[in-house]
């Protein structure tokens, strides 16, 4: 894009889209009940999984997408920007720059609003097919390892470490790209909205991540959803930046990315570890740090090692499952009480991944579970369904 | 009509090989382009009374790449 094609753009309208946009997301922070975690894959609460979305967004899937997907929208936009000039040509200069203004921010709207409706459907079909993998914990598990690979592969992409990590970047078929790009020549209406919605045949790496979680989901609604909040929190950046780059130029555009990519690593390793968790592996960070400090941090024991059975509590919180870490005694059948009170997050999905236990719990209530005798000095690992909140049962 | 590659050590990525790509419309002689980040290169099928090796690789220069003939 053009400086000249950029100057036409009302800064009055970009200024207003960017303060009603992070209105949105100070009113998302705080009004929503339970985001406690910038976990990606995690489900604390459908909220705060929109809500991560949403910023994931804002701060880099903008930037991401710009790169991959800015040029179809400065083309079309230097047609409908050329073409006003020409038709306002015989105006007087004042109304003429009012008029030029009005029309060249509609097209960016247009290719917007496209995009997000095209993305919103294309994560229902995601959630959709996602449903269909989510079988168990495991098969979640490994969908989220899997994007967190993905996650990390990009961000080391971004770094340019390895050639090898280029091939985490999809590349669309030569069919598309080349359909998409003679289309961007289009001069009438319909153009910005074809275009905005051809972009999902181009996400960018932030984006097919998404879409990665969007088919973890394992729902429709949730799927489109999700998607639709990081569209959502892509706009803005989209809009603004599209129109700065060319006057920040390209050295801070390489910043940014750069910024991208940091974010896209954490996120890849919170995602990949919350994977980990969800498989009972004793390589996730909880696990590893666990096994490190258990001498220092292990509850009193709750159960009664007298009897042929024992019982034990665990009280299943919001943020997590509290004693973190619970004594109990080895060789004995043992029952696992899980209490509940008012309890809304991710922490209700309770999983025990070496018995093959999974128990979605009431947000208020007592559900038991019965674990066979454990050899001494073994440890049962227990998480949530997305490997957030996690703890063991040592056995004594 | 000849088949050249060209390595593009600068692309970042997917989108650099669909602007390269895009130079299909604008320089003539060009047959087909087919650019790879994945392989940092260009594959080009032009006419070569039409264009040379020096504007192919100015052309690119142009879209912000350095182009070397392989």
């Amino acid at each position: 894009m053009s400086k000249q094609q950029n100057k036409p753009i009302n800064s009055v309208v970009i200024v207003a889209l960017g303060v009603v946009f992070v209105a949105i997301v100070l009113m998302l922070f705080v009004f929503q009940p339970n985001a406690q975690s910038l976990n990606l894959g995690a489900d604390s609460s459908t909220w705060g999984q929109l809500v991560v979305a949403f910023v994931t967004g804002i701060t880099t899937g903008g930037l991401s997408c710009l790169a991959v997907q800015g040029g179809l929208l400065a083309s079309s936009l230097a047609h409908q920007i050329e073409q006003d000039y020409v038709e306002q040509a015989g105006n007087k200069k004042k109304k003429q720059k009012a008029t030029v203004h009005t029309n060249s921010a509609f097209p960016i709207f247009l290719f917007l609003v496209a995009k997000l409706v095209a993305y919103t459907l294309l994560g229902a079909l995601l959630g959709w097919l996602g449903s269909y993998l989510t079988l168990s914990p495991m098969t979640r598990a490994m969908l989220m390892i899997a994007i967190g690979i993905f996650m990390i592969g990009n961000a080391l992409r971004m770094f340019n470490v390895h050639p090898i990590f280029r091939y985490f970047s999809v590349e669309p078929p030569k069919y598309i790209t080349r359909y998409i790009r003679r289309t961007a020549k289009g001069t009438d209406t319909a153009t910005p909205l074809f275009l905005g919605a051809l972009t999902v045949f181009i996400p960018c790496g932030v984006t097919q991540a998404m879409m990665a979680t969007a088919l973890g989901t394992g729902s429709i609604v949730m799927g489109a959803a999700l998607m639709f909040a990081f569209i959502l929190g892509t706009s803005p950046v989209f809009f603004v930046v599209a129109y700065l780059t060319t006057e920040l130029g390209s050295k801070l555009e390489k910043f940014f990315m750069r910024f991208v990519a940091v974010v896209l690593l954490i996120l890849g390793f919170v995602t990949l570890n919350g994977g980990l968790n969800v498989l009972g592996s004793p390589l996730s960070f909880e696990n590893l740090t666990r096994s490190l400090v258990r001498s220092n941090s292990t509850s009193a024991p709750v159960a009664d090692f007298s009897q042929s059975s024992a019982d034990i509590v665990l009280n299943v919180q919001n943020n997590g499952y509290s004693p973190a870490i619970l004594k109990a005694p080895a060789g004995k059948d043992l029952t696992l009480n899980l209490i509940t009170n008012k309890t809304y997050s991710c922490a209700r999905d309770f999983v025990i991944p070496a018995l093959n236990v999974y128990q979605l719990l009431p947000d208020t209530g007592k559900i038991q579970v019965n674990i066979p005798a454990q050899q001494k000095g073994s440890t049962l690992s227990f998480t949530c369904s997305m490997g957030m909140y996690t703890g063991q049962i040592v056995f004594e | 009509m000849i088949k050249k590659t060209f390595k593009i050590p600068d692309m970042t990525c997917s989108n650099c090989a669909m602007k390269l790509e895009a130079l299909e419309d604008t320089l003539d002689g060009v047959k087909e382009i087919n650019a790879s980040y994945h392989k940092l290169e260009m594959v080009i099928e032009y006419d070569e009374s039409k264009l040379t090796d020096e504007q192919i690789i100015a052309a690119v220069k142009k879209k912000g790449y350095q182009a070397v003939a392989k």
